[in-house]
């Protein structure tokens, strides 16, 4: 925290984007909280990841924002469809999407949110960071990863192998007995 | 960067245990890829168990004949210290033991995708059905339980986590009798699991904030140096905490404790109640004495009244249960408070860390065989509709098969902490570090919560002992030999480590006389 | 500048914890949680960038491979308890008491 903050307005190019994308993902995640129909909140999920894509981008991890868009707007969140989908809930309004606590659980959001907030802007209040391009592409990624975080890694590599087993005990119907 | 990588150096030998039982797991993948079926269980029990022994093989070889490592193994990502081998040797013998109690009996679903009631799956079972795949994943599950407890920075802590997870969140659903109970266990225990493990994120994120990295080391170096962002701190600490303390049903979040551990197979119950535990009780003192040692006097009041919390909670609602499982569970919970006291135990001084260290391991080698040994018995008592778990059908237990009903009662004795049970060593150990460092308080409301506890107990052999059987009473099955090796080797264990316990307690001691790596 | 992501994931952070505590619909609670690993995500990158080191991005991309490993099993084991209750609500869960 050498650099000398500059001072909050008048907001600079990324700044205004970011301001932007961070009302879009803001407002959807609210949405998808509170919609009441299931598939809405899937795709609100959709608008508020891609715009988290986006602020990867303002904060120039490229790497980040791709793999963002490529797992979860394309993997995560058509999976979860295709969860919606085989559990054929109800497309249009249903309406015992909430339990009963919803307004101890909104008390508890906004304390949460209330600390959270505070902490990080009592820690970070000047804190600013020059946004020089170039830093989060894939090669630098790339050799942090198969030097320092190799180990976790391979461990992924068998986390995803595991999970692949685990679909198929819980989905597979042809199994025959012991001949 | 001129476009190569330089190669990491990884320590083979160092990690050759966790390897080999990962090797085995992925073996395991490709025996059900092409091993005819009626092979596949020939193949994986022997596979499953001859790679567990070696991985312990391993483990001693390299404690005894290597020496203790004292630097991280890896790039700094796992540290096979003292400490981290003795629980690795332990999670491996309790994964064995569990793994002869999944192999005895048909505790699992004939095919997982037949609906519950459904002519599939009436003739998934008339056919003779099985799910072998059970085997990989309980050596990847194993494979993460080596991983947590050893992980030096919080990144593998995570990963290591989600490996032992995410298999566990499956066994819990596939019980082949009570499906919809054991399905709604995998639910719960999935959504409560994955809720803690995005606040152990946040706690990461918002130390890697505080310190600019995620190794343990590094965090504790910044916990001195860094100033003006206490709070970011303190924050990101209590979010790791709630979700390490998940993972061992500390207080406010034990609940999902007994419906999992009801839910779920009773051979897989009693690897998350042996296994589980101590993998996180490693990873837990691991993250607490190292990475957060700096700020102990901050911590420790905050564990301080989670232990109590959790101590009496278990005990006093164990006493309501009427089911076995959920018994156990909240004795399991009980427990955990105990450790807790050892966690909070530590002290400036290197010796009272080292014996504060040593009384939790101990406490977990004989807690470990002890509750695995609790729900072999669980397992041999049935009824037509499979495990008798109401408590009403162990009335008069003793009088139908006197030996049996005496095994449980010790076991539930040596649960009770009474002298000649390892329990009672375990107990000693811990609570003895806690006194000598200065926390007398905590000790005696332990004490107090195991005299409740031991009450429930007393209730329970009282049941078995001096009430009348029912007239259509559970029926005993004849132990297969895997179940009956099982309850052997912890009444062993038990009886052993309650009157003999000093070599094992030398040996923890020595694990942790060097303490943790940085 | 850092101020406004850390405050946007906070608040991700918590609207995620109170979809988890509110809704019923196992994949929406589900969809909570992936919310709350995207905060910590949005974090990760932040600090990153503000504590000058590539770790954070790691750390996100690794998340996020953890995350569909989570759905994968999530989903099948949601997918299954439909198929025999027909319901995905959390809490039908009622043969576990307390």
């Amino acid at each position: 925290m050498t650099l000398q903050a500059p001072g909050f307005w008048p907001p600079t190019g990324p700044e205004i984007v970011f301001l932007l994308l961070g009302v879009v993902a803001l407002g959807s995640a609210l949405l998808v909280v509170t919609t009441r129909q299931l598939v809405h909140a899937a795709l609100w999920l959709v608008v508020c990841f891609g715009a988290l894509a986006g602020g990867y981008l303002v904060l120039t991890a490229e790497f980040v924002a791709w793999v963002q868009v490529l797992i979860y707007v394309g993997a995560v969140v058509v999976l979860l469809l295709f969860g919606i989908m085989l559990t054929r809930a109800p497309i249009g309004r249903s309406a015992d999407l909430d339990s009963g606590n919803r307004w101890a659980a909104a008390l508890v959001a906004l304390a949460t949110a209330a600390v959270l907030v505070t902490v990080v802007v009592s820690g970070f209040r000047t804190a600013y960071a020059p946004l020089d391009p170039g830093q989060g592409a894939a090669k630098p990624l790339g050799s942090s990863i198969f030097r320092t975080w190799v180990l976790p890694f391979e461990a992924l590599s068998v986390l995803l192998l595991a999970a692949l087993v685990g679909a198929i005990v819980l989905s597979r119907t042809d199994i025959q007995g012991r001949k | 960067m001129n476009g190569t990588i330089q190669a990491p150096t990884i320590e083979y030998a160092l990690l050759a245990p966790m390897l080999v039982v990962f090797g085995a797991a992925i073996v395991g993948v490709l025996v059900e890829a092409f091993a005819p079926r009626y092979l596949r269980s020939a193949i994986h029990v022997p596979l499953t168990l001859l790679s567990l022994a070696g991985a312990f093989a391993l483990t001693i070889w390299q404690a005894a004949a290597k020496g203790i490592p004292t630097k991280a193994a890896a790039m700094g990502a796992v540290a096979v210290d003292g400490p981290a081998l003795f629980i690795w040797g332990t999670i491996l013998v309790l994964a064995f033991v569990s793994v002869l109690l999944i192999k005895g009996e048909d505790h699992f679903v004939a095919a997982a995708s037949a609906v519950p009631g459904s002519a599939e799956e009436e003739q998934a079972l008339h056919e003779g059905a099985a799910h072998s795949e059970i085997y990989p994943l309980v050596l990847f599950a194993v494979g993460g339980m080596l991983l947590f407890p050893a992980a030096n920075d919080l990144l593998v802590a995570f990963v290591a986590l989600e490996v032992m997870s995410l298999p566990l969140y499956l066994l819990c659903g596939l019980a082949r009798r009570r499906r919809l109970l054991s399905q709604e266990a995998a639910v719960k225990y999935f959504l409560l699991g994955a809720f803690s493990s995005a606040f152990f994120l946040y706690g990461t994120a918002l130390l890697y904030g505080y310190a600019g990295s995620i190794d343990l080391a590094k965090i504790s170096t910044a916990v001195g140096s860094v100033g003006g962002q206490d709070t970011l701190l303190y924050i990101g600490a209590a979010m790791l905490g709630v979700g390490l303390l998940f993972k061992i049903g500390a207080a406010p979040f034990q609940a999902w404790k007994p419906d999992v551990y009801q839910g779920a197979p009773t051979p897989i119950t009693a690897l998350m109640a042996s296994g589980t535990l101590v993998a996180a009780f490693g990873a837990l003192v691991r993250v607490f004495w190292v990475g957060l040692g700096g700020l102990d006097w901050d911590w420790r009041p905050v564990l301080y009244g989670v232990a109590i919390l959790t101590m009496v909670v278990g005990a006093v609602l164990a006493i309501t249960q009427t089911d076995i499982k959920r018994m156990l569970a909240y004795s399991s919970i009980a427990h955990g408070g105990f450790l807790l006291v050892g966690v909070i135990a530590t002290g400036k001084a290197a010796a009272q860390n080292a014996s504060a260290l040593s009384g939790i391991l101990f406490y977990l080698v004989a807690y470990g065989f002890t509750t695995v040994g609790a729900f072999a018995v669980v397992t041999m008592v049935r009824d037509a509709g499979g495990e008798a778990w109401h408590l009403s059908r162990w009335a008069g237990l003793g009088k139908r098969s006197p030996l049996l009903a005496g095994i449980f009662a010790f076991f539930l004795l040596a649960f009770a902490g009474i002298p000649l049970t390892s329990g009672f060593f375990g107990k000693y150990a811990v609570f003895q570090a806690a006194v000598s460092g200065g926390a007398l308080p905590l000790v005696i409301v332990g004490v107090v919560a195991s005299a409740v506890a031991a009450f429930f107990y007393v209730r329970v052999i009282v049941l078995m002992f001096f009430s009348d059987p029912a007239a259509d009473g559970p029926s005993i099955v004849l132990p297969s030999r895997g179940t009956a090796a099982v309850v052997g080797l912890a009444v062993l264990a038990t009886v052993v480590l309650g009157v003999y316990p000093q070599p094992v307690l030398d040996l923890a001691h020595s694990a942790a006389q060097s303490l943790f790596v940085r | 500048m850092t101020t406004h992501y850390l405050v946007l994931s906070a608040l991700l952070f918590a609207i995620g914890g109170v979809g988890v505590l509110v809704r019923r619909n196992a994949i929406v609670v589900f969809m909570c949680v992936e919310l709350m690993l995207n905060a910590c995500n949005l974090a990760f990158v932040t600090f990153a960038r503000q504590n000058g080191n590539l770790d954070g991005q790691v750390i996100a991309f690794f998340v996020m491979i953890v995350a569909a490993a989570e759905v994968v099993i999530g989903l099948a084991i949601i997918v299954t308890i439909f198929r025999t209750r027909r319901s995905a609500s959390v809490d039908d869960a009622s043969l576990l008491k307390y």
